[in-house]
């Protein structure tokens, strides 16, 4: 990870030697993409909104690889000695539906989230590094493709579980290269991960509009922030797995070799060091989600915005001291077992605040059930079920009788399907006329929402019972006579409900965009919300916001419609359509788009599959990312040729000031910063109005 | 929660899931047969319990997973010993907890949709509600109120946690060829891929530090015991067993569910843990840790008997295996048999013993077949031994040794050049091989009781 | 209200244009570097626990591990050498805010060049090991070393890369006194691979096994 990332962080160091000899076609290969539409335009976009949309989209397409997956368990499992799957193909999906759900599907799409609304809610124009924003999209993508063209060049998936215990993923007992792409797979996904954390953390922290303190942000956007701090530090841990694992498949080392002396449980501490923070990753975006959800849908602001931001940070901090709850009966002795068996208990403290906190915001208020909301609900509800089964496992003594039995399957779907994905469902209906201009229809919506509420009870909610019943995980058959016949068929038509709750979605999409062309636009604020995504036109206008908002205070644009009368009544100051921006601002200079990104992506997999199969394809891979590198490095990060009329780097230089000058001058995002942020907002008149 | 509210609690729900559990009929009946004294008694005892089955229906959520307990051989729910039974006696309440808390939230989630809603396909219209943006007390109260909840929960997590790893010691007497010996009952677990061996040390004492190291006397790794068995474990009641839970490849879990939670079984690791069975019967289990192709087949039983039932058990497993003489029997030949393509494996005492030095597999180990019709399951407890009227399971054992991997995947066939089975190889014996070596296979007992074969019957 | 003041972190001298500046006050790309060392924190520290729960681990054959065959006054010299390269880089840094740019390319050629001799002293000491018997697939012990060393050679090997980049950019004459924040930057990253290595180097060779 290191390796490759490190130039990556410091490449643009080397920017400086580039800028005075412009180079419009760096290396010669690739003209200096100039923006515009069509397939080119994507592949060389470094637009937040744009790299959003491609990791929405492709999460969704993995939620569907995923979903197969899950219905192949689930069809196996329908009754007593299935026959659907051997038991080696059936390890093999239940591993990779594990590793695409969690890696490939709610990951991105929580990043999808992260990229598009980070920078609206905290009133930029981009990320803090848009072209490593960029890099982090294709590299993911590059490492979710690589991860799943094991089944095509791996002979087959892995089939470690997503858990990948050693020894059972060492070499002997997983002879097949599955585990060498879910090893080097992970790690390309995780320099993803990585950098996109470092980007997003910065743009929080860097890029915030005038007078967004930390706390004016919204708990969307918080969450946010938490969850990449987890990325931060979680990730150089698995990192380290990975590469242990690594080296022992490849290069024959024995770190989780017990015929050796290796230690299979050093494996399980490290996995789950950033396993257990990993859970906390996945639901605390889809929190933040419902955090915006349902204040806006009960017409009143979020109830206790401070417990709300400062439960979450304690969620971020109390989740580093509970991995071993994962852990009670893999022998690591009783006094273990029970210091994190009570860590595990308090840490429902802070989630319990949010959930009440939730209600407290529905209560009293005018709530108007729409999808979004009625997810955002649901996902209160369902996490709650979750939540509650957790504090079953927390107690050491039961987790004896309940961890790796369909009690804990149920738990954790219950936690990342019902609390993860929910909530970001929801947050698609939210935020769907935003991003592309027209409304999901909401009686399609309705009915997505209802069949998913059903087929996910049905298909796991029974699986507690199974659970309890002993019914074990990971088992890709059972023997009739046990009792678990009945249930397991529930479960396997929920999950089929399930699938046509996605098809449903689906189709909604799809009709609704139909249908948009026939109705009014949504205007920039749908939903009278509160935050200031909300102020700029829908969809999004590249430059983000004509101007850049000065902030007053927590919900914004809330208060730039409504203000209060004497007696504390709310009263309407300003109609959405007056108070928002038109998004007329024209010659707003922009970060240039490259393709070197893509360039540096397309060469890590090749390194990966040289690993696996010849080390001789490192070398066309390593001279990809070298010369991904060097390119980048070399490409002015402003486009002179930019066909808008563009506002000159030499500007900066000219205020003399080295405070300013130095960040112009390192490089790639101080540039892009000085760029989004500095450059005319709007034509200059209404720019001073807004600044002074 | 006082104990006598909380026994009560679990005896009700207890009795919930019995309600509707077909099995119990069954289940008593095992237990009854297994103890030569007290069937009756026995049977009497749960018959009185279930008069006491009423308080039970009180308990909805009980009643809802009891609703699906139905002649579950695996179900936590039905605990058969002390230590499950504290496990339990501690989640009923912390389910009934859970329970309450639930039905609040979703509860006042659905009362706030009637009462606030307002129709959702207009947009807003009229006053706004009050703008309550926060209110510190309130919040500080539902920070508290948790966290108090959860800590009498983590009292009472503590208490039992102590308890269930607590052991006791409790030596028994036991004949050992004729000598009387002190044994402190204790089992060495080990799982390999996919079964379980069970290693009794009786005439010496066996501690978590003698097994790490290697030493002459030693099998597998593992000091040599006095009696190995596969699959089923056969402990006496009453008394608490000790395991010291180990494995000779990957990580499995070794998981009776009747009589107390799992713990894993961790190659280089000798993880110590306890069982303890009530009244005699045949509890079933699962391996819980994910090992491999054929996990989910890996499957066990603890049988308790009672004590008297136990020496006679030791008696019969501390003979030698008695070899066929008389040259023209099936016996004699499946003896052959078992020598050619077997032996080199499994060991069989009496038979090859003498040059026998461990299997030729990836863990060093299979299953010690010297008293193998003295069990009621083969292959991992996946199939039965006997068939219900007490007949040999010819077909399925047949259909074993013909060809392992078609009745349970494994790891033993075409393997690459240097790598080890893991599993029991197609041997390409011929039927009239097979059929001989079941022969030979018959002998060797002793043979169980009817009883014992109609109350560990899988599937 | 001027955007200084709407943005308290704001450096106090506002621009001519609407430039508000990083919120925080720390440039974008410092913040990020500091970030990525915070990640980078958990990266050694999870490779120095692996070595330290094998570090004695000589596996079922008895072989070898590197405790056996320390050449500690060796390895002491080259930590010496990779501390004083830190020395360097921070005359390299005030060279280049003096706007000695002679100067500050010596140092940075001096730094890199120390870092060099680093990592020839390593490449030197696992040859010698291999020599002697403890190769990277002996033990956990052995693999546990190479990786822990070998991750932070190739940490000290990529600084290097940049400081070689510095310097033929100050040699081309682009490495200027405004941009001194960019050799800050590189000269962080250096000083968290010096002190990376001063623990490793106290863990693997001077704590006693």
């Amino acid at each position: 990870m290191t390796i490759t990332e490190k130039p990556v962080t410091e490449g643009p160091l080397e920017l400086e030697s580039g800028r005075e000899a412009i180079a419009e076609r760096p290396l010669g290969v690739l003209t200096r993409p100039q923006g515009g539409r069509g397939w080119r335009d994507w592949l060389s976009t470094v637009d937040h909104k744009k790299i959003g949309i491609m990791y929405g989209v492709s999460a969704m397409v993995f939620f569907v690889v995923g979903g197969v997956e899950a219905l192949l368990i689930r069809l196996q499992l329908a009754v007593p000695n299935g026959g659907v799957l051997s038991a080696d193909v059936y390890n093999q999906v239940f591993t990779m539906h594990g590793v695409t759900m969690v890696f490939l599907f709610i990951m991105p799409l929580a990043a999808a989230f992260a990229n598009y609304l980070i920078p609206l809610q905290i009133g930029a124009r981009d990320v803090a590094f848009p072209r490593l924003n960029a890099l982090s999209y294709w590299i993911w993508l590059s490492g979710a493709i690589f991860l799943n063209s094991s089944w095509i060049v791996g002979g087959g998936g892995a089939d470690c579980g997503w858990f990948c215990y050693s020894p059972n993923s060492g070499l002997t007992f997983s002879p097949s290269h599955g585990v060498d792409f879910y090893a080097i797979g992970l790690l390309i996904a995780g320099i993803a991960s990585l950098v996109s954390a470092i980007n997003l953390i910065v743009t929080c922290l860097n890029m915030r509009a005038p007078g967004m303190d930390l706390f004016r942000m919204p708990v969307l956007t918080w969450m946010l922030l938490i969850t990449q701090f987890l990325l931060l530090f979680a990730l150089p841990v698995i990192t380290v797995a990975l590469f242990l694992l690594m080296f022992d498949r490849l290069f024959d080392a024995s770190f989780f070799n017990p015929d050796m002396g290796g230690d299979p449980l050093l494996w399980q501490h490290l996995f789950w060091i950033f396993g257990h923070p990993e859970v906390y990753i996945i639901i605390l975006p889809a929190f933040g989600v419902v955090s915006e959800v349902i204040p806006t849908f009960s017409r009143k602001p979020i109830f206790g915005y401070t417990f709300m931001v400062f439960s979450g940070i304690a969620i971020g901090f109390m989740g580093w001291g509970v991995w071993a709850h994962h852990m009670f009966v893999s022998g690591i002795g009783p006094i273990s077992v029970a210091a994190f068996s009570l860590s595990t208990m308090f840490i429902a403290v802070p989630t319990g605040v949010k959930v009440l906190n939730w209600m407290a915001t529905m209560w009293g208020g005018q709530i108007r059930f729409t999808t979004a909301m009625l997810f955002a609900v649901g996902t209160v509800a369902m996490f709650t079920i979750g939540g509650l089964s957790g504090v079953t496992h927390a107690i050491a003594p039961a987790d004896t009788q309940q961890t790796d039995t369909y009690y804990i399957v149920a738990h954790f779907h219950y936690v990342i399907f019902g609390g993860g994905v929910l909530g970001l469902i929801g947050g698609l209906y939210f935020w769907w006329p935003k991003i592309f201009g027209y409304m999901l229809n909401e009686r399609r919506g309705k009915i997505n929402f209802w069949l998913m509420l059903i087929g996910f009870n049905l298909t796991f909610g029974p699986m507690h019972i199974l659970g309890l019943q002993g019914m074990s995980r990971r088992i890709d058959t059972y023997s009739a006579g046990f009792g678990f016949e009945f249930w397991n068929l529930v479960a396997t038509v929920g999950s089929f409900i399930i699938a046509l709750s996605v098809a449903a979605l689906f189709h909604n999409v799809w009709k609704s965009k139909r249908e948009a062309a026939d109705l009014p636009p949504p205007g920039p604020d749908p939903w009278d919300a509160r935050s200031i995504e909300w102020m700029i036109p829908s969809p999004v206008p590249e430059h983000n916001f004509d101007e850049v908002p000065t902030v007053d205070g927590l919900d914004e644009w809330w208060h730039r419609k409504y203000g209060f009368d004497d007696d504390g009544k709310v009263v309407q100051i300003a109609t959405a359509e007056e108070a928002a921006q038109d998004g007329s601002a024209e010659g707003v200079h922009l970060p240039a788009p490259s393709f070197w990104p893509l360039v540096l992506a397309v060469g890590l997999p090749l390194i990966g599959y040289g690993l696996i199969f010849n080390l001789w394809l490192c070398v066309p891979g390593g001279l990809l990312v070298g010369m991904g590198i060097f390119a980048w490095a070399l490409e002015p990060v402003d486009d002179p040729d930019a066909p808008h009329d563009h506002h000159d780097d030499d500007d900066h230089d000219d205020d003399g000031d080295g405070t300013h000058d130095s960040d112009d001058s390192v490089g790639d995002g101080p540039d892009e910063l000085a760029l989004a942020a500095a450059a005319p907002a709007t034509p200059g008149d209404k720019q001073g109005g807004a600044r002074s | 929660m006082s104990d006598p509210v909380r026994s009560l609690i679990s005896r009700a729900a207890r009795a919930a899931v019995f309600s509707r559990s077909g099995s119990l009929r069954s289940r008593a009946a095992r237990a009854a047969v297994f103890s030569r004294s007290g069937s009756l008694r026995s049977r009497a005892a749960r018959a009185a319990g279930f008069s006491r089955r009423p308080l039970g229906l009180v308990l909805g959520l009980v009643l809802v997973l009891a609703g699906c307990a139905q002649d579950a051989e695996l179900d936590t729910f039905q605990d058969r010993s002390e230590t499950a039974r504290q496990i339990n006696d501690l989640m009923y309440p912390v389910l009934i907890v859970a329970g309450v808390v639930l039905a609040l939230v979703c509860g006042a989630i659905l009362w706030l949709a009637v009462k606030n809603r307002v129709p959702a396909d207009k947009d807003y219209e009229g006053e706004f509600p009050t703008q309550v943006s926060h209110n510190n007390r309130l919040e500080i109260g539902w920070t508290i109120g948790p966290a108090v909840i959860m800590t009498v929960i983590a009292v009472a997590t503590l208490i039992t946690h102590v308890a269930v790893n607590s052991t006791e010691a409790n030596a028994i007497e036991v004949q050992v060829d004729g000598q009387t010996e002190t044994w402190e009952p204790r089992v060495v677990v080990v799982g390999q891929q996919w079964w379980w061996e069970y290693r009794y040390y009786l005439t010496r004492d066996i501690t978590t530090e003698d097994l790490g190291k290697l030493g002459e006397d030693a099998d597998w790794e593992l000091p040599r015991a006095d009696i190995v068995t596969a699959g089923q474990m056969v402990i006496p009641t009453g008394q608490e067993v000790e395991l010291i839970i180990t494995s000779r490849d990957v990580i499995h879990s070794h998981w009776i569910p009747a009589l107390n939670g799992k713990k894993d079984a961790v190659p280089g690791l000798y993880t110590p843990w306890k069982l303890e069975a009530d009244e005699p019967g045949v509890y079933f289990g699962q391996c819980t840790e994910f090992c491999g192709l054929s996990h989910s087949r890996m499957r066990m039983q603890a049988v308790a008997v009672t004590p008297g039932d136990f020496q006679d058990w030791i008696d019969a497993q501390m003979d030698e295996a008695t070899m066929p003489t008389d040259e023209d029997t099936a016996e004699y030949r499946g003896m052959e048999v078992f020598t050619n393509y077997c032996a080199s494996c499994h060991l069989v005492t009496g038979l090859n013993d003498g040059d026998y030095n461990g299997a030729e597999t990836y863990s060093g180990s299979a299953p010690d077949l010297t008293h193998f019709a003295g069990r009621t399951t083969f292959a991992g407890g996946l199939f039965n031994l006997y068939n219900p009227d007490g007949s040999l399971n010819d077909d399925d054992l047949a259909a074993w040794i013909r060809n392992p991997n078609d009745v349970k995947e494994n790891y033993a066939d075409d393997l690459p050049e240097g790598s080890l089975p893991r599993g029991m190889p197609d041997m390409g014996l011929s039927e009239r091989q097979i059929s001989d070596v079941i022969a030979l296979l018959a002998t060797l007992g002793p043979r169980p009781t009817e009883a014992q074969i109609l109350a560990t019957e899988v599937e | 209200m001027t955007a200084a003041t709407a943005a308290p972190a704001t450096p106090g001298e506002s621009t001519a244009h609407d430039d508000h500046g990083p919120s925080t006050g720390i440039s974008n790309t410092k913040l990020a570097m500091w970030l990525f060392l915070g990640s980078e924190c958990l990266l050694f520290g999870g490779l120095i626990s692996t070595y330290l729960l094998y570090k004695t681990r000589r596996g079922p054959d008895n072989r070898a591990i590197p405790t056996d065959v320390f050449d500690i006054p060796f390895t002491s010299i080259s930590s010496f050498v990779l501390l004083m390269s830190s020395l360097t880089m921070v005359l390299a840094l005030s060279a280049l805010t003096r706007g000695d740019n002679h100067g500050a390319r010596v140092w940075l050629l001096a730094t890199s060049m120390l870092g060099g001799v680093f990592i020839g002293g390593q490449v030197y000491e696992f040859t010698s090991f291999l020599r002697e018997g403890v190769g990277f697939t002996n033990n956990p012990a052995s693999s546990a070393f190479y990786a822990l060393t070998g991750f932070h050679g190739v940490h000290v090997s990529l600084g290097i890369v940049m400081l070689m980049s510095l310097f033929v950019a100050s040699w081309q004459g682009k490495l200027r006194p405004e941009h001194s924040e960019t050799v800050e930057i590189v000269g962080l990253y250096w000083h968290f691979v010096d002190v990376v290595w001063i623990f490793i180097f106290t863990v693997i060779y001077l704590v006693p096994a």
